[in-house]
Parts: C-alpha cells; structure tokens; sequence
C-alpha cells in the first residue's frame, strides 16, 4: 500500500490534468451526439424535427401579436368570410372570426397543454414506476393496486364531470387536471423496465458501496432507462396533443371564447360546415395530423438511436 | 499462531416465501440457507464450496449485508451486525466488501470507471476532487489498468478487465474482509489465473481476508486454507485445505472432488473410471448421508479443525481407530 501511496502523490495536478483531458478524448460519445448523429442520417427525421420545433416558435411568437378577447368577437359582417382574400388569409367562421388567428392562438393552446401535459404526467409517471419496481414487494403491490385503480375507472368521464363541476377553471388548471390522469401507461412501462433492472447486480454493487437508495434509483438506474424515458415521452407527447384536441372538441376542454385545434375541429360536426364552408376546419384537421407525423418520425429516430443495433448512422 | 477472529457466522438462515394461493399468502419456504455456522480469522482465504442452487451466493450476500437473514446471527470482530440499523451506523460495508460473479452486471453500463470506483469512496470517505481521482488511479494501477481507464465506459473492456475494475471497487475503501462471489467463473480461462493472481497480490498488501466462493474446488485449491462444502443450504464438511483435498469425510466432497477435471492427459481413462466408481458409490450411499427429508445430517466433530455431516456410526466407526473408512 506504501509503495503505491507514493506513486500517486508523485502525480502532479498538471500530470492529473492532462491524464483526465486524454481520457476523456478517448472516451465513447455521450448519448446526445449518437441522437444528433441520427438524426442527420436520417433527413425525414431531420426534417421533422426543425418543423416541430419551427412550428412551436412560430405559433408561441405569433400569438403574441394577437388580441384574444378582440379576435374572439362575434362580427356577423364577416360571416363565413372567404379564405385567400386580404383580411382573411384563411377566411372565417360563423361568428366572423378569422380562422387563420384562431389557428395560431389554439395551436399555442393545445400544444402547451400538451407540454406542459407531457412533463408532469411523465415525470410523475417515471417517478411512480421507479419506486415501484425498485422497492417491490409490499410497496409495489400497493402502488400497483392504485394503479389498477385509476385503470379501471372511465377516466375521460370523470375529466368532463370535473370540469362541468368546477366553477371556474384555465389552460392551467386543466393541464394539471389531465395530468393526474395520463400518468399510468409511462409508469407501468418503467416499472416493468426498472423491475429487471434492479436484479441486476451493479445495484446491488451500489448497495454495498453505501449508496442511498434515492441516489440507487436515480443515479444508477434512470441512466439505464434512459433511451426508454426519450422514446415514451416523445410518444405521449403526440397523444396528449389528441387528449386536450378531443376534449375541447366535445366541448368539456378549455373555456368557452379560448380558442384550440379541438374547437376548430369542433366546426366540422356541422354539414353545411363540412361540405361548403371547409376553411372552418381543415386547417386544424391537418395540422394535427402533420404534427404527430412529425413527432412520430422523431421518435422512430430516438428509438433507434438508442438502441445500438437499428442505428441508421455510421459509427 | 492463531489469528484474530474476523468474521461469525452463526447458524444463519435465510428463507425465502413462496407466495401462492387466492390470497397470495406464503405457502411455503425456500430454505436458501438453513443453519450454517462459519468462522473467518483475519488473513485467511475461506473457501465455500457447492453445486448451483446450494445457497452460497445467498450466504455471500447476508454476510455483506444484500440480504437479510431470517435467523441466526452475524458478528464482525465480535458485533452483532445482523441488523440493518447497526450495519449502517458501524458503516459496515466500507470493511466488508463483495466482488460479484459476472462483471458484465457488476459494472454498471452507464457509468464511466472513474465514477464506478470512486462510488464506495464518495460513500465513505470525505475526500477532495483531486485526492478522489489519485485514489482511484491508484487502484487502477494495483488491478493492471493506466489511467487512460478512467472515463471509459465498462463495455469498452475485456471480461478480464472488467473483473480487475470490480476488484478495484471492492478494495477502494481498504476492507478487512471481501466475498468474492465466483469472481473467475464467468472468465475464460486464460483470464482466470491473472484475475486470481490480482486478488492474491492485493491480499498481501492489504492483509484482506476473502471468503472465497465457488463451484470448483480446482479453483479454489490455490487459493484458500480453509473450506466449507455446502449441498442444500447446509454445510456438509468443513475443515483445513489438508483436511478436505487429502481426508475428504462426506460422499458428497469425494463427488465434487472427483468431478475436478484431469489435465494429465495420460491419467485421464483413470481418472474417469475413478470418477463413475465414485458416482457409484454416491448413489449407493446417498440415503445414509441425509435425513428422510433430503436434509443433510448435522455435522460431527472428527478431528480440531476437520467437520463432517456423516452418520453417527462412522464417527465411532473412526474412533475405534479403523483409521480412513473405507466404502
Ligand atoms: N430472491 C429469491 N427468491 C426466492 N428464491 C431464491 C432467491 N434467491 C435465491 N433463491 C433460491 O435459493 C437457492 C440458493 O440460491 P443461491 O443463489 O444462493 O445459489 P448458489 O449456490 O449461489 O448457486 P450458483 O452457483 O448457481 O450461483 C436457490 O434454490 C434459489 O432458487
Ligand atoms: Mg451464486
């Protein structure tokens, strides 16, 4: 032990320095820059990902210039307004309202919902499905008999009985509400994941390493699940983009006079609308299918990054 | 001279349930381990012996701490450290350490070397960032590795290798005692005697203890002084490296004794009959060496240092000075 304290303290800080910088240079890429090399392998996904995130820009930074409460007026001179004409690009509705600004304001709406969705459902969900697997046992089998739980009861219904109930409610406040719905596919998949994960004896290395069980959880295995955590978000992303449009298409979704894609869509449940005034709906219609084409292709292409056999890159 | 008393393991159990049944209730128990007593001094290389399923890595495992025991007890230099609590607060684990049986789990994937060795430090010992990282070349250096290692991923290593780095991580925090669970048996051969001769050089210059574990007795021949021979959670024979290779007592030793492999080329016919005489004789004698529930019989004194769970009438049989028994 001597011999070998000395050899280490002979080790100047600019020597420690130097080994560190070879070794890192030396070292395998981070999980990033394989994404990043995927996505330039594959165009599509390239493409993809710079008209999402485009998109997302353009309507967050549009909406700004916009007056809500203004557009929002009824103006029955405009009444089914033609598209491609100057004041309505792409016409307007019953109410006179252009359709073009209510597009962008209930893009912004929808899709913030469903980010904002998409976080707190799945970091809640990630969470609850790490706990779970990883403790087993009593805590499992309870917390899987929860789950079960909100499985079974009609969740869709009870979003719309709360929502009638409660007084007075915002994009906020319903985000948070679907939240406490959408959490259980992601949890159930990680459960399932961190379940054989924790068998693994690294884990069991860390426990005699005196490593806490929190630091265990999410130092040592959520790195494991990683590319798994990517690729599901990625996806519920896209399907909570369709739990707020369907909610607001029924007419339960955001308050009456905030525009969303569900509302837009909401104009083709009437068949003069559906067949002579199309502007009022397809548009939205659209949109929404290109996004979730979109994100689709982003997470093919985060799927296959992470997983070291399908990778389209080379190297 | 006889050394320091380390480790006691005293007629440890651990059970698993089996949970069945509408209610999921236990319906019955899975006897990992069922009464061994093992006692480890300082400095010395104990060997634990079995066929899979005999309950050795369970044993391993309590004896650091992964699991708990159902009965019995465990003392290191004569604390009781069955309990979780008191392991904690003892902070047990930094002078009891474990060296896995396949490195390629052992390690995790996502970290890179640095981080995986330090972790027990980080855990354990107050130390700067640099000390940290001298620490841990160090190690590397005593396991054969550069310090090119450090912020490599464990994919980017040989097998060899990779059992060298857990065997870094287990002497990090300069442990008195360390099970090594199988440490070779996932490693070609070749590799094997250089993972081997590691850990024999890091006992000499740290005075570690090693409970040593394994299927095969060839490898632990030129390793440990003392060994246990596990069947079915129970200690069928227990006693010196002499005792066990030269004076083996219960059939199931001899068994696992024949089943070493020959590599004398010219010897290997006699060696196989050697072998099948002493199936024979197994099969044959099987019924007295174990109880009505296939249980192994408790173990008899037959010399000091030499145990064997034999029948109470070979022991008098021995006693009256017939000297080897013969079958
Ligand atoms: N978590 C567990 N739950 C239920 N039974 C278990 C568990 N762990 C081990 N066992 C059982 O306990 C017995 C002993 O297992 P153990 O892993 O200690 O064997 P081993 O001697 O190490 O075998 P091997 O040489 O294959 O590693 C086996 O029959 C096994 O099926
Ligand atoms: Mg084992």
């Amino acid at each position: 032990m001597q011999k070998s304290l000395e050899t280490g303290a002979q080790l100047s800080k600019e020597d420690l320095i130097k080994l560190s910088d070879e070794a890192k240079n030396n070292a395998t890429p981070s999980t990033f820059k394989i994404i990043w090399k995927e996505f330039k392998a594959d165009k599509m996904a390239l493409f993809s990902l710079i008209f999402l995130v485009a998109f997302i820009v353009f309507v967050i930074v549009g909406s700004m210039f916009i007056n809500v409460s203004q557009m929002m007026q009824t103006n029955i001179m405009n009444y089914f307004a033609k598209p491609f004409t100057s004041n309505f690009l792409l016409g307007a509705d019953a109410g006179g309202r252009p359709i073009l600004e209510q597009l962008i304001v209930g893009s912004r709406n929808s899709i913030l919902i469903a980010l904002g969705l998409t976080v707190i459902s799945s970091a809640f969900g990630i969470c609850y499905g790490l706990i779970s697997g990883y403790f087993g046992r009593v805590t499992d089998l309870s917390m899987q008999r929860v789950y079960d739980f909100m499985m079974i009861i009609p969740s869709f219904m009870i979003i719309i009985e709360i929502v009638n109930i409660i007084p007075n409610y915002n994009a906020i406040t319903l985000t948070l509400l679907l939240s406490l719905f959408y959490w259980m596919g992601t949890q159930r998949l990680i459960r399932s994941q961190v379940l054989a994960e924790s068998q693994k004896d690294y884990v069991s290395a860390s426990k005699t390493s005196g490593s806490s069980n929190l630091k265990i959880i999410f130092k040592q295995i959520m790195p494991n699940i990683s590319s798994l955590i990517i690729v599901d978000t990625t996806i519920s992303f896209a399907e909570n983009i369709g739990v707020e449009t369907g909610l607001s298409y029924l007419g339960f979704g955001l308050p009456v006079g905030t525009p969303s894609l569900g509302t837009l869509i909401a104009n083709a449940n009437d068949a003069d609308n559906i067949t002579i005034y199309w502007w009022t709906w397809l548009p939205a219609t659209i949109e929404i299918i290109l996004l979730c084409l979109a994100i689709s292709y982003i997470g093919a292409a985060l799927r296959r990054a992470t997983n070291s056999t399908q990778r389209r890159s080379t190297d | 001279m006889k050394n320091k008393e380390l480790l006691k393991v005293n007629n440890l159990r651990v059970h698993y349930p089996v949970r069945g049944g509408f209610w999921n209730r236990i319906v019955d128990n899975v006897k990992a381990v069922d009464g061994v007593s093992i006692t480890i001094h300082q400095g010395d290389t104990y060997g634990l012996i079995g066929e899979s399923g005999s309950g050795k890595s369970t044993t391993g495992k309590a004896i650091v701490g992964l699991e708990d025991a159902t009965k019995g007890n465990i003392y290191y230099q004569g604390m009781d450290i069955t309990k979780k609590s008191t392991r904690r607060k003892l902070k047990y684990n930094r002078e009891v350490q474990m060296i896995f049986q396949d490195p390629q789990l052992s390690l995790n994937p996502e970290k890179r070397i640095a981080d995986i060795i330090a972790e027990p430090l980080r855990n354990f010992e107050k130390l700067s960032k640099e000390e940290e990282k001298i620490r841990v070349i160090q190690l590397l250096d005593i396991v054969g590795l550069g310090p090119e290692a450090l912020y490599k991923y464990p994919h980017q290593f040989s097998g060899g290798q990779r059992q060298r780095i857990g065997v870094a991580r287990a002497v990090a925090t300069h442990p008195k005692l360390i099970v090594a669970d199988e440490p070779v048996s996932a490693l070609d051969l070749s590799v094997q005697a250089q993972v081997l001769n590691f850990m024999k050089k890091i006992q000499e210059k740290f005075n570690i203890s090693y409970l040593f574990i394994s299927h095969d007795l060839g490898v632990v021949r030129h390793m440990c002084n003392h060994i246990a021979i596990m069947n079915r959670g129970r200690l069928v024979e227990v006693g010196t490296k002499d005792d066990i290779y030269n004076h083996p007592m219960h059939i199931y030793t001899k068994r696992l004794l024949a089943a070493i492999p020959e590599t004398n080329v010219n010897q290997r016919k006699a060696h196989h009959e050697n072998r099948l005489a002493v199936e024979k004789m197994y099969q044959d004698h099987k019924s007295e060496y174990y109880d009505e529930k296939g249980e192994a019989l408790p173990l008899q004194k037959i010399s000091e240092t030499h145990f064997a769970a034999i029948p109470k009438s070979r022991v008098n049989l021995l006693k009256s000075g017939s000297g080897e028994v013969s079958d």
